[in-house]
C-alpha cells in the first residue's frame, strides 16, 4: 500500500469521488497529511472565527437593545406592562401557566435581591472586611468568638447572585420577546400555544428537552459552577493562611500567575518544576495509553486466534482484576515492590540477590520508578483494552483476511495491513479520551508511588515533588499539603486545562472517525 | 421551553440561597446544663473507650454540667487536617501534634485559655510542654503528652553487645553485614531528617505574627554546619541498609534498627520480644569530629474549638483541663504507655522506671523544642535526604542547600503581605546580615520592635526580603549604643532611630 | 508437495498455539498473584504486620471476625451498598437519557453541547471538591450524613459520562426510528418501545459500572466523611485502617480481609453479567 495509489496522489487535494474510492487506511493517511497541510490556514480561520463570534455577540447585543426599544414603542399596553410586571402579557393573552412562572420568578428575584443578594453583592469587591475576633468572659474565665465576615461565603454567594442577575436579565428579555411574538401571532390570526400543547411537545418534537433537563441541571450545578468558582479562586489569595473564616482572603489579580511564570519574583523554581512535571505527564500519558493499547490488542488477538480453547476463561480471569477496587490492589502492589517488600524479600530468600546492595529499589530510583508505574499500569489496563479490541476484531470482515491470505500475506503482514489500520481508524476517539484520562490519572500514580522518588530539581516554594508526580498529583499535594494553597492549585488546574485543550484540539482534527457519527450503523 | 428551563434553574438556585440556615442556639436549662460535645481522640484501639470513661467520671465530679460526648478515633495528623479543612463543623475538642499549632491558630480553630485555666495548665505541666502549647505568648491548648519525639529501637540479635550503639557508622555496618535495614525516614520526612542538622547546631526558627502568619525566618541549614550535617546524612543515604520508613512493623520486614517514637512500642515489642533494645540516637563522625544526632521534641496537644456560646466554651475548657489532668494522664500512661506532660505523673515511679521513656528522656538532652514552623518547610526540607543520596561531590551537597534556601525564600515571595513589608537587617545584637527583624506599619511609617544596638552597628531597611529596595543607600551606622526602635518613612525613604 | 506444505502449516499453527498457551498461563498467574496473596494474607493469624513471606504460619478467620465485630465495617459496607444501589439506578436513567438524546435526536446546539462537555472534562475534577464539600457541609450532608451527600454528587455530574452508551446507540440503525415515525410514533414512544428493548447490554453495562464506582472512591468520600466513621464507605474506612504507621501495623491483615470481602460481591456480579458487560463495552467504547 503505497502513498501513491489508485492513481491518486494523497498529498494533493482530491475530489470526493476519489476520496470515496480510497481504502479506510488510505483515507486516514490522507486526512493526516491534509491536517498538517491545513494547520496555517486553520489557525487563521480559528482567529477569524473568534473575531466573528465576538463581533456577532456585540452585534446581537446592540440589535437586542434596539429590539427592546421598538417592542416597547410599538407594543400594546399588555406588552408595555410586561416590561415591569413580567408575565402580565402572557396571562392577559391566556397563557396563564407561563405567565405565572414569569411573575413568580420576578417576585423571587426581587425578594432575594432585597433580603440577601444586595448584601452579598456589596461584599463582592472586597470579599469581606471584618475579621472574626474574640472576647474575654471574665465570669466564666473563657473566651468567646465574635463572628466576622467569611470570604468564602462572600465569593460563593456573590458569584451566585451575579449568575442570578444574568438569569433574570435573560428571562426578562425572553418575556419581552414572548410578548412581541404573541402580538404578531394574534395579529395574524393564529392561536397561542397553551400549557397542554407545551407538555405534549415535550414528549415529541421537544423530547430532547425532557431528557436533558435533569442531566444538564446536575452538570451545571455540580460541574460547571464549581469549575467557575475555582477559576475565580485563582485570582484570590485563598489558602490555609487565608481561609476566609478566621483570616479573610481577597482578590489579588494576576499575582498567582506571575508567581507560576516567574514574572517579577526572581525565583524560577516554580516554573521550572511546572515544566518538568508537565513533560513527564505527557510522556507518561503517551506510554500509558499506547502500551496498554497495543498490548491489549495483542492479548485480544491471541485469545481470539482460531484453535485457542477456553476463550471465556482467559478473558474472565483478566476481567476479574477490574472487579477489585483499585485502591486495594494498587496499595497492595505498591507494598509488594517496596525495598523491604515481598518481591525483594523473596529474591533475597531464593538467593537471586545476595545482599542489600543488590536490592532493587523500585520506588526510589527515578527511571526505574517511572518504568514500574508504566508496567503496573499495563497490568491494570490490559483487561479493559482486551475487551474493547475483542469486539472490534470480531467486526473486521473475514473476507479481508481471506483475500490477504490468497495474496500470500503472513500473520504479521496481515496485522499491519489490515488489523492495525482498521483498529486505529475505529478507536481514534477512544485513544484521545484515554490519553486525557491518563494525563489526569490520579489513582495509579498516587497509590503506587505517591509521586516519589523525590526529585531535588523539582523543589519549589510549593514543596517537594517527585519523579513520577503528574500535574494532578502535584496539584493534590499542593491542595492537601501543609499550606493548602488553593489559589496555586487553581492556577495549575487552569494550566492543565489549557494544555489538554490544545492537545485535544490538534488530535481531534487528525482523527477522521470523529467526524462521522453515522459511519457505524 | 428554554424559558421554563431557565426559570426552573433559577428557582432551584433561589431555593439553595434561601436554604442557608442559621445557627442553633445553645441549650438553656435551669440547674444542670447539658452540652453535646464531640471529641476527636487517638485512633488507637481502646483509647476512645477510656476517654468515654473519663468523661463519665468528669460528669460525676461536676454535678452542675452534663457532657454528652461523642468520641471518634482519629489520627493526630488527620485530625488537624480535617479541622483546618472545615473549622465550622470541627469537633469541640480534638487532639493534634504540636507541629500543627501554627496552622490551627491561623485557621482560628483554637480557643485561647481563660486566665485561670492558663494558670492551672502552666502549674501542672513541665515548662517545655507549656511552651509547646503557647503561641507568641498566648496559651492556646492543653498539653496531652510529652513524648512526641524519636529515638532508636534495635534488634539485639543483630546489633549485638559488641556493636557500639553510640556510633552511627558501627550500627550501619552491622546492619549491612546482616542484610538488615536501618529504618530511618531520611528522605520522606523532614521531622526525622532534621535530626542530622540539629546534631551540628543548625536551626530553623520561624517568625510568625499573632495571627499565625509567617513573617520571617532565621534558618541556618545552609551553612558550614549544615554541610557537615549533609555529610552525615550521606552516610545513611548511601548505605545499602537505608530504608526511608518509620513503619511500626519494620522489624517484620527485615529491619534491625527503627528510629521512631513511643507509639511504635507495642508493635516493636510484639516483633522483637526479648531482643528489643531501646536507646537514644547514635552519633556520627565527620572530619574527625563527633556529633550526636539531635531530634525534635514535641507534644501531643488537646485543643478546644472557639465557641460563640460562653457557657459551652467554659464547659469544654473544664473538660479539656480534666482530660489532660494528672489522673487521666496517669491512666493513659498505664494503658498505652503515653509519656506524660504532667509533672507529678512524670515524677511517679512507674514512669521513671520505664525503659522506653528512659531512652526518650536520654534523647531529650539533644532535642530541639519543636516550635512553630512554616507548613511548607516540612515539604521543602525533606528533599535534602534525596540530595544526599544522589550527591557525587561536596558541590552537589552545597547546591542542594542553596536550592533549599531559594525555595524557603520563595515562600515569602509569594505572599504580597511579605513582599510589601519592610524589615531591618544588619550587624546588630549578634546578627551578621543574616537576620530580618520585622516591622509594623502605621500611616506609611514602619517601626520595628526595640533593638539593642552597640555603637558602630550597621543596618539597612529592606523591602520584601530582597535588596531591590533598601534604605538608606549607604548602611545606617549607629553612633551611640542604646535600645532603639528603627523607623522608616516609606514615602521619603528616610530611616531614623527612636527611643 | 502440496500435502507436505499443508502439514508444515499445521505444525506451525500447533507451535504458535503452544506459545500462546504459555503466554496466557503466565499472564493468568501474573494477573492473579496479587489477589491470591491478598487472600492468603487475610487468613494469617501469627502477626498483623506486613511480613516478607506469603503463606501464613497460622490460619484462621479471626481477621474476618474482628472486621465485623470490632470495626464499623458492616456500616461502611451498608453505606457503600446503598450508595451503589441508588447511584446505579439514577445514574443509569441520567446517562441513558443523555446519551440517547445526543445520539438519536438532532437539535440546535447539540454539537456545541458535546464539545462543551468534552472540554469540561479537561478540568481536573477534584478541585471542585473544595467547593462541593463546603456547600454540602452548609446543607448538613457531610460527616454522619455523607451518604445522601455522596449520592447527590455522584449522580449530579454523571451526565458527563455519556460516551460509551452514546457509542452504543450510534450503532443502532436509524432506519428503525424512521419507520416508526412513519407509523406515527412519538419520539417518547420510540425511546421506550423500540430502542430500550434493544439496549439491554448497555443498560446492564451502565448499571454495573455505576454500581462499582462508589466502592473504589476514597478521595472525595474521605473528604466528605470528615472523620465520621458512620458516614464512610468501605474504601475510606479501609484506607483509614492503614492510614498511619501505627494503624498499618495493627490492622494490615484485617485490611486484606476487608479487601477480600469487598471484592466478593463485585466479582460475583461481574462474573454473572460478564456477557453483557463485554457486549456493552465492545458496542459502545469503540465510538467514544
Amino acid at each position: 500500500m503505497s502513498i501513491k495509489t489508485n492513481h491518486v496522489n494523497l498529498f494533493e487535494d482530491i475530489s470526493d469521488l476519489d476520496y470515496l474510492g480510497l481504502t479506510k487506511f488510505q483515507s486516514l493517511l490522507y486526512n493526516i497529511i491534509h491536517f498538517f497541510k491545513a494547520i496555517p490556514s486553520w489557525l487563521i480561520n480559528l482567529f477569524k472565527q473568534i473575531g466573528k463570534i465576538i463581533a456577532k455577540f456585540f452585534n446581537s447585543i446592540v440589535s437586542d437593545i434596539k429590539d427592546i426599544g421598538t417592542t416597547f414603542v410599538h407594543g400594546d399596553f399588555k406588552t408595555k406592562i410586561s416590561y415591569f410586571v413580567m408575565g402580565f402579557g402572557s396571562i392577559a393573552r391566556g397563557q396563564i401557566f407561563r405567565g405565572i412562572l414569569f411573575f413568580l420568578f420576578e417576585v423571587i428575584f426581587i425578594v432575594y435581591m432585597v433580603t440577601t443578594g444586595g448584601y452579598w453583592l456589596s461584599k463582592y469587591p472586597t470579599l469581606g472586611t471584618v475579621s472574626s475576633g474574640r472576647q474575654y468572659d471574665a465570669k466564666l474565665d473563657t473566651y468567646v468568638t465574635v463572628p466576622g465576615d467569611d470570604s468564602f461565603k462572600c465569593l460563593f454567594y456573590g458569584t451566585i447572585t451575579i449568575i442570578f442577575i444574568i438569569c433574570f436579565v435573560y428571562t426578562w428579555r425572553t418575556n419581552i420577546k414572548q410578548n412581541k411574538i404573541n402580538e404578531e401571532l394574534i395579529k395574524n390570526g393564529h392561536s397561542l400555544k397553551h400549557a397542554k400543547d407545551d407538555a405534549k411537545s415535550l414528549l415529541d418534537e421537544e423530547f430532547h428537552k425532557t431528557l436533558l433537563a435533569l442531566p444538564i441541571t446536575g452538570i451545571l450545578l455540580f460541574t460547571v459552577f464549581p469549575i467557575l468558582f475555582m477559576v475565580l479562586v485563582a485570582f484570590t489569595n485563598y489558602d490555609g493562611a487565608h481561609d476566609g473564616y478566621s483570616n479573610l482572603f481577597t482578590w489579588v489579580g494576576l499575582t498567582n500567575f506571575n508567581e507560576l511564570f516567574n514574572i517579577n519574583t526572581g525565583n524560577s523554581q516554580l516554573s521550572l518544576a511546572f515544566g518538568e512535571i508537565l513533560s513527564w505527564t505527557l510522556i507518561w500519558a503517551f506510554f500509558a495509553t499506547f502500551t496498554n493499547y497495543f498490548l491489549g490488542m495483542f492479548v485480544a488477538i491471541m485469545i481470539n486466534k482460531k484453535g485457542i480453547k477456553l476463550k471465556k476463561f482467559w478473558r474472565g480471569v483478566l476481567v476479574l482484576t477490574s472487579a477489585v477496587p483499585q485502591f486495594i490492589s494498587l496499595l497492595y502492589i505498591s507494598k509488594m515492590f517496596a525495598a523491604n517488600g515481598l518481591v525483594n524479600g523473596m529474591m533475597l530468600r531464593l538467593g537471586i540477590i545476595k545482599d542489600l546492595s543488590q536490592v532493587i529499589r523500585f520506588w526510589e530510583t527515578p527511571t526505574l520508578a517511572r518504568i514500574t508505574v508504566i508496567v503496573i499500569n499495563i497490568w491494570i489496563g490490559i483487561p479493559y483494552l482486551m475487551l474493547i479490541t475483542t469486539g472490534i476484531l470480531m467486526n473486521i470482515p473475514e473476507d479481508l483476511y481471506e483475500s490477504a491470505k490468497i495474496d500470500g500475506a503472513n500473520a504479521v503482514q496481515q496485522f499491519f495491513k489490515i488489523t492495525l489500520p482498521y483498529m486505529l481508524f475505529v478507536t481514534g476517539p477512544y485513544l484521545l479520551t484515554s490519553f486525557i484520562g491518563n494525563i489526569n490519572n490520579f489513582n495509579v500514580i498516587y497509590l503506587l508511588s505517591t509521586g516519589g522518588p523525590i526529585n531535588p530539581k523539582l523543589l519549589s516554594s510549593a514543596g517537594a515533588a517527585g519523579d513520577t508526580d503528574l500535574l494532578i498529583t502535584w496539584l493534590f499535594k499542593i491542595t492537601m499539603g501543609a499550606e493548602s494553597k488553593y489559589y496555586l492549585a487553581s492556577v495549575i488546574g487552569i494550566m492543565i486545562f489549557v494544555v489538554v485543550s490544545i492537545l485535544s484540539l490538534i488530535v481531534y482534527n487528525v482523527i477522521p472517525s470523529t467526524r462521522n457519527e453515522e459511519d457505524y450503523q | 421551553m428554554k424559558k421554563f428551563l431557565t426559570i426552573l434553574l433559577s428557582v432551584l438556585l433561589a431555593c439553595t440561597l434561601f436554604g442557608c440556615a442559621g445557627n442553633k442556639g445553645g441549650n438553656e436549662s435551669s440547674d444542670v446544663k447539658e452540652f453535646d460535645v464531640t471529641i476527636w481522640f487517638s485512633e488507637i484501639e481502646g483509647v476512645a473507650d477510656q476517654v468515654q470513661a473519663q468523661v463519665d467520671k468528669f460528669n460525676e465530679a461536676n454535678p452542675d454540667i452534663k457532657i454528652n460526648a461523642t468520641i471518634r478515633g482519629i489520627t493526630e495528623a488527620e485530625s488537624a487536617t480535617q479541622v483546618i479543612n472545615d473549622v465550622e463543623s470541627a469537633p469541640d475538642i480534638y487532639c493534634f501534634a504540636q507541629d500543627q499549632l501554627a496552622r490551627l491558630v491561623q485557621a482560628g480553630a483554637l480557643n485561647v485559655l481563660g486566665e485561670g485555666a492558663a494558670k492551672q495548665v502552666t502549674e501542672m505541666n513541665d515548662a517545655g510542654s507549656v511552651g509547646a502549647a503557647t503561641f507568641n505568648g498566648t496559651l492556646y491548648c492543653y498539653p496531652l503528652t510529652a513524648d512526641n519525639g524519636y529515638f532508636m529501637y534495635y534488634d539485639k540479635s543483630v546489633i549485638t553487645d559488641d556493636v557500639d550503639i553510640d556510633s552511627l557508622e558501627a550500627i550501619l555496618e552491622a546492619c549491612e553485614k546482616a542484610n538488615k535495614y536501618f529504618s530511618f525516614e531520611y528522605k520522606t520526612s523532614a521531622w526525622y531528617l532534621a535530626s542530622m542538622f540539629f546534631a551540628t547546631g543548625c536551626k530553623s526558627d520561624w517568625v510568625l505574627d499573632d495571627a499565625g502568619t509567617i513573617i520571617g525566618v532565621n534558618d541556618t541549614f545552609n551553612s558550614p554546619e549544615g554541610l557537615i550535617a549533609m555529610k552525615g546524612l550521606e552516610k545513611i543515604a548511601k548505605s545499602t541498609a537505608r530504608n526511608s520508613s518509620s513503619d511500626n512493623a519494620s522489624f517484620s520486614t527485615g529491619s534491625a534498627v527503627l528510629i521512631s517514637g513511643t507509639w511504635a512500642r507495642p508493635d516493636v515489642t510484639k516483633d522483637l520480644g526479648e531482643n528489643m533494645g531501646v536507646a537514644d540516637l547514635p552519633s556520627f563522625t565527620v572530619d574527625g569530629q563527633t556529633y550526636h544526632m539531635g531530634s525534635f521534641s514535641g507534644n501531643k496537644l488537646l485543643g478546644v474549638k472557639p465557641q460563640q456560646d460562653a457557657e459551652k466554651a467554659s464547659a469544654c475548657q473544664r473538660l479539656a483541663l480534666w482530660l489532660t489532668g494528672e489522673e487521666c494522664q496517669a491512666e493513659r500512661f498505664a494503658s498505652f504507655g503515653w509519656g506524660p506532660s504532667n509533672k507529678n505523673v512524670q515524677a511517679s515511679d512507674a514512669v521513671q522506671q520505664d525503659e522506653v521513656l528512659a531512652a526518650f528522656f536520654a534523647q531529650s538532652a539533644y532535642a530541639v523544642p519543636q516550635n512553630q514552623i512554616a507548613g511548607s518547610w516540612w515539604d521543602i526540607a525533606k528533599v535534602l535526604g534525596q540530595v544526599a543520596e544522589d550527591a557525587t561531590s561536596e558541590a552537589d551537597l552545597q547546591k542542594g542547600l542553596d536550592d533549599y534556601t531559594a525555595a524557603i525564600n520563595g515562600i515569602f515571595a509569594m505572599d504580597p503581605a511579605i513582599a510589601n513589608a519592610y524589615t531591618v537587617i544588619g550587624s546588630f545584637a549578634g546578627h551578621a546580615w543574616d537576620y530580618d527583624e520585622a516591622m509594623t506599619e502605621e500611616n506609611g511609617v514602619w517601626t520595628s520592635a526595640a533593638i539593642e544596638f552597640a555603637a558602630g552597628d550597621e543596618f539597612k531597611v529592606r523591602k520584601g526580603l530582597s535588596w531591590d529596595e533598601a534604605f538608606p543607600a549607604d548602611n545606617f551606622v549607629v553612633e551611640t549604643a542604646g535600645t532603639y526602635k528603627v523607623q522608616l518613612d516609606s514615602a521619603s525613604g528616610e530611616v531614623s532611630l527612636v527611643q | 508437495m502440496a500435502e507436505k506444505k499443508h502439514m508444515g502449516a499445521k505444525a506451525k499453527s500447533r507451535l504458535s498455539n503452544t506459545i500462546i498457551y504459555i503466554i496466557l498461563v503466565v499472564m493468568t498467574i501474573v494477573w492473579l498473584i496479587p489477589f491470591i496473596f491478598l487472600v492468603l494474607e487475610s487468613f494469617r493469624l501469627e502477626t498483623t504486620h506486613q511480613v516478607g513471606y506469603v503463606i501464613p504460619k497460622q490460619w484462621g478467620f479471626d481477621n474476618y471476625i474482628k472486621l465485623f465485630t470490632k470495626t464499623d465495617f458492616p456500616i461502611w459496607f451498608g453505606n457503600t451498598f446503598i450508595i451503589g444501589l441508588v447511584v446505579a439506578i439514577v445514574q443509569t436513567i441520567i446517562v441513558l437519557s443523555m446519551s440517547y438524546t445526543l445520539s438519536r435526536l438532532r437539535f440546535k446546539g447539540r454539537k456545541a453541547m458535546m464539545n462543551v462537555m468534552l472540554v469540561l472534562g479537561f478540568f481536573p475534577g477534584f478541585l471542585s471538591m473544595i467547593l462541593l464539600y463546603k456547600v454540602l457541609s452548609w446543607v448538613g450532608l457531610t460527616g454522619s450524613n455523607s451518604v445522601p451527600g455522596l449520592i447527590l454528587v455522584y449522580v449530579a455530574s454523571s451526565g458527563m459520562g455519556y460516551y460509551v452508551s452514546k457509542g452504543f446507540f450510534d450503532t443502532i440503525s436509524r432506519s428503525l426510528d424512521e419507520a416508526a415515525r412513519i407509523d406515527g410514533a412519538t419520539r417518547f414512544q420510540i425511546f421506550t418501545k423500540i430502542i430500550m428493548p434493544l439496549s439491554k447490554p448497555i443498560v446492564i453495562y451502565t448499571i454495573l459500572t455505576a454500581f462499582m464506582a462508589p466502592w473504589g472512591d476514597f478521595m472525595f468520600a474521605k473528604y466528605i466523611a470528615h472523620a465520621a466513621s458512620d458516614g464512610m464507605n468501605v474504601a475510606v474506612g479501609l484506607q483509614n485502617m492503614i492510614g498511619t504507621q501505627a494503624s498499618l501495623a495493627a490492622n494490615y491483615t484485617m485490611f486484606c480481609a476487608g479487601g477480600v470481602i469487598v471484592a466478593i460481591p463485585i466479582t460475583i456480579l461481574f462474573m454473572s453479567l460478564q456477557k453483557y458487560y463485554v457486549e456493552g463495552v465492545t458496542g459502545g467504547a469503540v465510538k467514544g
